[in-house]
């Protein structure tokens, strides 16, 4: 006999009363027992990915010389405070292959697959934050969460694959009520008890699931897989509540703050250097309290449209306007706004950085993947894309070194970001790009 | 103590899902009938789910959530809905805000619009809850439900009622159940074969689901579905009284609303900004009532005054607010919000694509962009898409306004001579540079960087000069026409506009040329059929079902 998925769902709402008590991180049981917190369980290794446009300007990020004692560059330089707990990847190459360039799409479509997209504004697989999470995230209460600190749902480069993103919470606020408003179990109440409310959720939620088998009948192919992406969210919706109805047993010494208040969340630079830190301490306290173990930050979009209020170009326009200085060799406008994003991505590492957990801090016990669109904006040229990894992932990540990446695929980076997060692939990307090298040296 | 309570829910609940799961599938049954072929599901937008639920609750029904972003396909939304599906944080949301609907519908406020009034309200009433969930399930599901369908529901609905003493709860939940099903959030049209029996259309449901949603953007109401029950639907006569019904309708307004909406790109509105340094008066406010000015002049026009859809492009009837009045730099001397109000023959202004919308949202923050202006309006008014420039492009020149080149036309034509660049800025620069003479959001200027605009230039052979010349080439240019026309098909239809052929609608397109370009006409062509409802014959099996799994 066959077991049917739904029969083993219905067998889980009473499992989760049964399994009350039991520590909910058990099946992250670190086999080398680091990073212990206070009541000695481990700390799951947590995982995300930044997204900023626009590229940097080469000769004004890559440090002169490989390793850890590489001396920092202009525009490397707002990273410096945290410069121990991150590596930076020079001279990385994106294969197209067949496929065109697409103009602010292959480049980060590359960094977030390991495959060149043979789409514009498609992925041609899941984003590496979503292949991580279908291994670390059972047992939190959303497999993933996304922000955009721009004001735009769609501003979400993290996708199951196809024209389908993962919509990012708009405003801090809305991610704060995604995360801390109904449902959330706050850890500081003492009598905490499951609430049946949510047991009635999840029959009306298996009530709705019981109708795949007739919803999928008669789809062709195209439609077919867009119906199992519905199930597959109910399916998600399902694991949520059931997360909902384990004891809490969150170990962060953290306070969940009160809700922030609305603000103006979009393109203009002074809104972006206010709205992301903020964002930045959500996501750092969502995954402080096992609220999700994945989340995908964004501040723009490809082909960033940032701009400074009185640049009457902004950040985009700039990069394919604005003159290469012919004493300098660069644009110097289009330079300023790289190191603002910089700072912008230093904001969230600090807020990271900022939540003592165990032996260190939660950016010790996770690893943050850091992409872009273009190596070089005027021109759209992909080689030499940066690439940045922060966080000790639990100790399995050695960290403060630059990597000179010698024209190696982009997608060394990914497969060594999922070796830290001992995920079990041996390769990882598509094409030209399939590799199976790892930066070795990295890992510990 | 309390652990046991729950647990006893927990054991019910197992019982009830488990009869669910054993009542007899009548649906596959159906499913299996003679070839019939799902020609599109398509995820409801926003205002779908938000029409339908008012319309079929009844109006003060509170929607609070997360609309999953949209992208655009061929020009429209409206065919993205067929490619999008519903992701985790998408459901999350539509699961909630079905319980919340379901909590307002069952309320003590609103309970007595329920078609039915159980035996006793603190116990369970299986045939009262079956006579609520088959009508509502009958509007949500824009057909009737399954006999699997409804007993499910039923079943749901009697235990949570019989836990909770409580028939309004368990009513709750079983609407609930039906508001996040997937027959709900998306629109499963589905063909047979026609009398002929060689072509495929639209079986009535179906057509009931195409023809509301165009034409009302909501979902069909009790009367449209009864004519899809009889079949009526399904005869020329009883599509022809329907068609008619709908179009007599004010309600037509809100549909061509969203139609003209999508066609437009007004959404593009949601993430422009402006800078505030450069254009301190811009603001949110500003962007709404630009948006609602075009709406209102594009409605006007074309349905209550019944006009030409050319005029579009050189009427000076607008409306405008106080915020629009001072972008347009007119007088407001009204205490009322909006006003009817006509450009004066020397202002310069064309239609709607001299309206602060069109200009505003295709601009830079803080600079225009003939570039941009002239790739959208091409592409939304002609359906002429601009391809990306080449990768390597040096557009350093546009830049450079301390040189000798004081205006950006200037230094976009030193640019354009580059012959990589001439042939596709030949294309899209000469309709923007007859607008230049309208700053980023929208402001009359006849200079830039002190020096005369020149708003001359040339597209084919004919000489434009100005917004005024290019509103009257645009309102003369049978591309219009037929790209209006066929962005309504697609938009009806869910598809691709640039995989629409003008022979897959040519009844209903003579119809609107025959009326001299009446929007009402072409719709009519299209309501009463057969092209809108006409669909290929299904492709012979592929065998494979489809990409892995998502999961």
């Amino acid at each position: 006999m066959k077991l049917d998925r739904r029969f083993l769902l219905r067998g889980s709402c009473q499992g989760a009363l049964a399994v009350l008590g039991l520590p909910f991180l058990d099946c992250f049981l670190d086999s080398k027992g680091k990073a212990l917190a206070a009541t000695g369980r481990p700390l799951p290794t947590r995982f995300s990915t930044y997204f900023y446009g626009l590229g940097l300007t080469k000769q004004l990020w890559v440090p002169k010389t490989a390793g850890k004692d590489y001396e920092v560059t202009e525009q490397l330089a707002p990273l410096q405070p945290l410069r121990a707990k991150i590596n930076i990847f020079s001279g990385l190459r994106v294969a197209v292959d067949a496929n065109p360039n697409y103009q602010h799409w292959s480049g980060a479509g590359a960094s977030a697959t390991g495959m060149s997209p043979t789409k514009i504004n498609e992925f041609d697989t899941k984003t590496i934050d979503q292949q991580v999470a279908d291994v670390i995230s059972r047992g939190a209460r959303f497999k993933s969460v996304a922000a955009s600190c721009a004001g735009d749902a769609s501003q979400s480069y993290s996708s199951l694959g196809g024209a389908n993103t993962l919509p990012a919470e708009p405003t801090p606020l809305s991610l704060y009520t995604r995360l801390f408003g109904p449902g959330f179990q706050d850890p500081s109440k003492g009598d905490w008890k499951p609430d049946p409310q949510v047991m009635i959720q999840q029959s009306v939620l298996s009530v709705v699931a019981d109708d795949r088998k007739r919803a999928m009948a008669e789809l062709g192919p195209a439609d077919r897989a867009r119906m199992d992406q519905y199930f597959t969210s109910v399916r998600e919706a399902e694991l949520q509540m059931q997360a909902e109805l384990q004891r809490p047993d969150i170990e962060a010494k953290v306070t969940i703050p009160a809700a922030p208040e609305e603000m103006v969340c979009n393109n203009a630079l002074p809104n972006l250097r206010k709205v992301t830190p903020i964002m930045a301490k959500l996501a750092a306290l969502a995954m402080a309290t096992d609220q999700t173990r994945v989340f995908h930050m964004s501040v723009s979009q490809p082909g960033s449209q940032i701009f400074i209020p009185g640049d009457s170009l902004g950040y985009h326009q700039s990069t394919h306007e604005e003159p290469i200085d012919p004493k300098l060799g660069y644009q110097p406008r289009v330079a300023k706004y790289n190191v603002y994003n910089m700072e912008l991505f230093c904001a969230y590492l600090k807020e990271l950085d900022a939540i003592p957990e165990g032996d260190g801090t939660l950016l010790d016990h996770m690893l943050v993947y850091a992409f872009t669109d273009v190596a070089f904006a005027k021109i759209h040229a992909l080689d030499g894309i940066p690439v940045l990894l922060a966080g000790g992932a639990n100790g399995r990540m050695k960290t403060g070194y630059h990597i000179n990446g010698d024209g190696s695929p982009v997608s060394r980076v990914g497969l060594t970001a999922q070796k830290a997060m001992d995920m079990s692939l041996e390769s990882w990307g598509g094409g030209s790009m399939e590799t199976r090298s790892p930066f070795t040296e990295l890992l510990a | 103590m309390r652990k046991l309570t729950v647990l006893g829910l927990g054991v019910a609940l197992l019982a009830a899902a488990g009869a669910a799961l054993a009542a007899p599938g009548t649906d596959a049954a159906k499913a299996d009938g003679v070839s019939s072929e799902v020609v599109s599901l398509r995820r409801l937008t926003q205002d779908e789910y938000r029409n339908s639920i008012a319309d079929i609750f009844g109006p003060g029904i509170e929607i609070r959530g997360m609309f999953e972003p949209t992208i655009r396909v061929g020009g429209l939304q409206a065919a993205s809905t067929a490619v999008l599906s519903v992701t985790p944080a998408g459901f999350e949301s539509y699961t909630k805000m079905a319980d919340s609907i379901a909590v307002q519908v069952t309320g003590e406020k609103l309970r007595d619009r329920l078609p039915c009034t159980p035996a006793r309200a603190k116990a369970a009433d299986d045939k009262c809850a079956g006579k609520i969930l088959a009508h509502y399930g009958l509007l949500l599901f824009r057909r009737p439900l399954t006999d699997a369908e409804l007993k499910s529901r039923i079943t749901l609905a009697h235990t949570l009622a019989a836990r909770q003493k409580n028939f309004y709860a368990g009513m709750r939940y079983g609407l609930a159940s039906l508001i996040q099903a997937p027959d709900f959030l998306f629109r499963k049209e589905v063909a047979v074969p026609d009398a002929g029996g060689k072509d495929y259309t639209l079986e009535p449901y179906s057509r009931a689901t195409r023809l509301s949603y165009l034409l009302w953007n909501s979902t069909p109401d009790a009367e449209l579905l009864s004519a899809a029950q009889t079949g009526a639907l399904s005869t020329e006569a009883g599509l022809k009284k329907q068609a008619g019904r709908l179009m007599a309708s004010p309600r037509l307004e809100a549909g061509m609303r969203a139609f003209f909406n999508d066609m437009l790109e007004l959404d593009t509105f949601d993430t422009v900004s402006k800078d505030s340094l450069l254009y301190p008066k811009w603001g949110v406010a500003i962007a709404n009532s630009a948006k609602e000015e075009t709406l209102k002049t594009v409605l006007d026009l074309t349905l209550t005054r019944d006009g030409d859809v050319r005029d579009l492009m050189t009427t000076r009837d607008t409306y405008i607010n106080r915020n629009l009045a001072a972008v347009y730099r007119v007088p407001f001397p009204f205490n009322g919000d909006w006003v009817r109000y006509e450009f004066d023959p020397k202002a310069g202004r064309s239609g709607i694509i001299t309206q602060v919308s069109m200009l505003a949202m295709f601009s830079h923050p803080g600079r225009s962009s003939p570039t941009k202006r002239g790739v959208a309006l091409t592409d939304i008014l002609l359906c002429e898409p601009t391809p990306n420039p080449p990768n390597n492009v040096d557009f350093s020149i546009i830049n450079d306004t301390g040189g000798p080149l004081k205006t950006v036309r200037q230094r976009l034509m030193a640019h354009a001579t580059n012959p990589v660049c001439a042939s596709c800025h030949n294309h899209s620069d000469p309709v923007g540079l007859t607008l230049e003479g309208f700053d980023t959001i929208g402001g009359f200027r006849t200079t830039e960087n002190g020096e005369v605009i020149d708003l001359k230039t040339r597209i084919r052979d004919t000489t434009i000069n100005g917004a005024e010349d290019l509103g009257r080439y645009l309102h003369d240019n049978p591309k219009f026409t037929a790209c209006l026309a066929r962005k309504m098909f697609a938009y009806a239809r869910g598809e691709n506009t640039m995989r629409v052929r003008p022979n897959m609608f040519q009844a209903a397109y003579a119809r609107f040329v025959d009326s001299g370009f009446h929007l009402r006409a072409l719709l009519t062509g299209l309501a009463e059929g057969p092209e809108l409802y006409s669909a290929p014959p299904p492709k012979p099996a592929s065998g494979g079902g489809g990409k892995v799994s998502m999961h």
